[in-house]
């Protein structure tokens, strides 16, 4: 009986176990489809930093675009709050496989898109037992107006392509934490095929 | 009023003019602006700027160089020649002047009231304002909740005074109101700088005139552009028009009733000026906006202004090409400083 078929006291930690020659068959099936997945989520994760790069650069050309058509102290820093309060936040849940995900939301919505059992964990997050009341706070103001009502269409087209931009980066990010779950798997997998064939490296 | 100005013009003002002449030849070349585009950073274009009329204007500034400092000491410098031709100027040419300056007041009452809306300190808003619109009652302007409040309690002593007939209201100034105000107080303005310069006649009214007549409808349109999808009623939006244009009255009344921008281009038709102004922007983000064609022909007529002799409007026309100068240069350092080089020769050239 060759070693590999037999899972040492160490590793099985209780009793041997018989592992067949399928194991190490399946084991590599297991790398292959990983490391396609792992191919993929790179291919993505690099589209979508290609599409926010190109997103905030349009960003900052309309808004010089806004300052040529408005002048150019029009469009900066006297116009905001030094203080101000955010109309998109960042929520984290946990998906079923463990990994933690992004959403990017209004921060007037009360309740998540995201029912059932991941409602109470959001909740939790908030930091603060929700108020039944829905007029509890005045709804946002649109940040435009911070420059006034007729603004240019540049300015506008700014805040889009800004927006577009803040749920690429949530994406990237939860695609991030993916793929650093799927290089430590590989990792874990390719121990045990080294440790299941050493004569095979 | 008596016709002749070249008789008797260059006793008050014969020096001023030879001056804004002097300092018009002094405006960046086709040959500067190939040297800014291609420069690689915003110390580059420091360097060139020294080569020309604006000299070391940006010695005294501390690292790092942004592209707003650049514009704020460009700003400095028109200020500095405006404020010397209006100190060595005699009436009516003064009186000129100061109506030439109303436009950048109505800026900063603007910019200081918005400021106050956000809770802004009065000094840090102070350095910003335009140089050139600057009066004594300023620091007072955030403490108005009002129009009315405004008007009687800080403006009224201000050349601004007789343009707030169409704004006294006690509606608090919010965003909505604010820009109400803006545009209001700006086409008083704009009519009473028409009407002053149709009343003295001669050449400077058939230079200024036309150009006037241009911003106001120039004016019409953006605000109409602009107002496409906000609160903004029809209603209000015709008031906010300026009377003095080609456009008064059935252009304006046609106007108010645009709903986007191909009704918007039927109403332009109707006008030989126009119509070509509104073929030439092209459609989505590859050509011209409708901002940029406007600013070319602005730019034309405030060039042909310096054909005739013996006017007023040589001085609005240096202050305006001086400004479409700044505005070219701080699009140059944007594009740099921003490493965007695709649209950077979007800068209209002058001479």
């Amino acid at each position: 009986m060759p070693i590999g078929d037999w899972a040492t006291c160490e590793e099985a930690s209780s009793r041997p176990q018989w592992r067949g020659p399928m194991a190490a068959r399946d084991l590599r099936a297991q790398v292959d489809s990983l490391l396609l997945q792992l191919l993929r989520d790179l291919e993505e994760l690099e589209a979508k930093r290609a599409a926010l790069n190109a997103r905030v650069e349009e960003g900052w050309l309309s808004l010089s675009k806004a300052r040529y058509a408005m002048g150019a102290k029009s469009v900066g820093p006297l116009q905001y709050a030094s203080r101000m309060e955010p109309q998109v936040c960042v929520y984290t849940s946990e998906a079923q496989d463990g990994l933690q995900k992004f959403w990017v939301m209004r921060a007037s919505v009360q309740t998540p898109e995201e029912v059932g059992p991941r409602e109470a964990a959001l909740r939790r997050r908030k930091g603060h037992t929700r108020t039944p009341e829905p007029e509890s706070s005045p709804a946002p103001r649109d940040p435009l107006n911070w420059f006034g009502i007729l603004v240019p269409h540049s300015l506008r087209h700014a805040q889009t392509s800004f927006r577009e931009g803040l749920q690429l980066a949530a994406d990237m990010a939860s695609l991030q934490i993916r793929i650093d779950w799927g290089r430590s798997q590989l990792r874990g997998l390719q121990e045990k095929l080294k440790q299941l064939e050493p004569e095979s490296s | 009023m008596f016709e002749g100005a070249e008789f008797y013009f260059n006793v008050d003002h014969g020096y001023l003019e030879g001056l804004v002449r002097g300092c018009k030849a002094s405006l960046l070349t086709q040959q500067d602006y190939i040297n800014l585009v291609q420069c690689e950073t915003l110390e580059d274009v420091k360097i060139h700027l020294q080569t020309t009329d604006y000299g070391n204007f940006l010695a005294n500034q501390t690292n790092p160089l942004t592209v707003s400092k650049i514009d704020t000491e460009m700003r400095k410098k028109l200020c500095r020649e405006f404020e010397y031709f209006r100190n060595h100027s005699l009436e009516p040419l003064s009186t000129f002047f100061t109506y030439m300056t109303c436009g950048y007041m109505i800026d900063n009452v603007i910019l200081l009231m918005n400021g106050a809306l956000q809770k802004k300190s009065v000094k840090e808003i102070l350095v910003k304002c335009h140089p050139l619109g600057r009066f004594t009652e300023m620091e007072a302007v955030n403490i108005a909740e009002t129009p009315s409040d405004l008007f009687n309690a800080v403006l009224v002593e201000t050349p601004l005074a007789p343009f707030f007939q169409d704004c006294m209201s006690e509606n608090t100034l919010d965003e909505l109101n604010i820009e109400l105000l803006r545009n209001k107080l700006y086409k008083s303005y704009l009519e009473a700088f028409y009407k002053f310069c149709k009343n003295h006649g001669d050449v400077t009214a058939e230079i200024m005139c036309p150009i006037l007549e241009f911003e106001a409808d120039r004016r019409a349109f953006i605000i109409t552009l602009n107002s496409f999808g906000t609160e903004l009623s029809k209603d209000d939006r015709e008031t906010l028009y300026p009377t003095c244009g080609k456009l008064y009255p059935e252009g304006l009344r046609l106007l108010a009733q645009a709903e986007d921008f191909e009704q918007m281009k039927r109403v332009a038709d109707h006008y030989g000026v126009y119509k070509p102004l509104f073929e030439a922007v092209g459609d989505g983000s590859g050509g011209k906006t409708l901002e940029d064609v406007f600013y070319e022909r602005e730019v034309q007529m405030n060039v042909l202004a310096f054909n005739r002799q013996f006017h007023y409007g040589v001085f609005y026309a240096y202050t305006k090409l001086k400004e479409q100068e700044m505005r070219n240069i701080v699009w140059i350092a944007e594009c740099i400083s921003q490493r965007h080089r695709t649209k950077i020769n979007s800068y209209i050239p002058i001479l």
